[in-house]
């Protein structure tokens, strides 16, 4: 019985896209000083990756940057929804980059914790105490 | 021109947006340890997708298990933001077999 690789390559491209923007939308929007230049460079990825996926004759190419461009598509916007995140302290802050830094004086739950990076204790947690779990480990 | 591929990446969006619902109620009324569980089940449908003979059949199962794979990597933290209120906590949770013996294994992060 012959193998049908289809759905391990897209298995792998969707992984991949999503491991990857999850990181890179992360790392990207704390150190850019802006935010339309990593969502344009992403935009443009995204258009680009579709364009070489319904023009090539590569039928593995395609799959991998059929699925490779959504995601980069989705990142895109993904960019001004981790923004509101650091303004509601659901991600932690730059310090050092000024629009961060600017957020941080004027959204008061913005800060510069990670409150996620603890395991679950299987109750409700309260600000303070969160704080303290992740401050005091 | 090739749409294929172009449809495939629609239908994967659509299944990571899926995934934020699912790992969202998923984890609301079952719990993150679930985790091991949701994983196993997305590698075994990624492993049955190589012995499909149909290329949507084949590539939809690939994506969808993977999205389940990735979901249960992001259970951990949606238990921990469920703690501090910023989704609805509920304590009453219907919990995996063996649930004793995953709450001490380090439930995945990436």
């Amino acid at each position: 019985m012959e193998l049908n690789s289809i759905g391990l390559i897209a298995a792998m491209s969707t992984f991949v896209g999503v491991w990857f923007g999850h990181v890179a939308v992360r790392k990207m929007e704390s150190i850019s000083p802006t935010l339309w230049l990593p969502i344009t460079a992403f935009a443009i990825t995204g258009i680009a990756l579709e364009w070489i996926s319904l023009t090539t004759s590569h039928f593995s190419l395609s799959i991998v940057t059929g699925i490779l461009g959504f995601t980069f598509l989705w990142d895109a916007l993904e960019f001004t929804r981790q923004q509101n995140r650091i303004k509601n302290g659901h991600a932690p802050a730059n310090p050092n980059n000024p629009r961060h830094a600017r957020l941080l004086h004027e959204y008061p739950p913005a800060t510069t914790l990670d409150l996620l990076k603890r395991d679950p204790l299987g109750k409700p947690v309260s600000h303070r105490e969160a704080i303290k779990l992740i401050t005091e480990h | 021109m090739n749409f294929f591929a172009l449809t495939l990446g629609i239908a994967t969006l659509l299944m990571i947006g899926l995934g934020f619902v699912w790992v969202i109620r998923g984890e609301r009324y079952f719990g993150y340890l679930w985790w091991p569980y949701v994983m196993s089940f997305g590698i075994l449908m990624i492993l049955v997708s190589l012995f499909i003979s149909s290329i949507w059949v084949s590539a939809l199962m690939g994506v969808f298990g993977a999205s389940l794979v990735w979901g249960s990597t992001e259970l951990k933290e949606q238990a921990v933001r469920a703690e501090m209120g910023w989704y609805p906590f509920n304590a009453r949770k219907i919990l995996p077999p063996f649930a004793s013996l995953i709450e001490k294994w380090k439930a995945p992060h990436l």
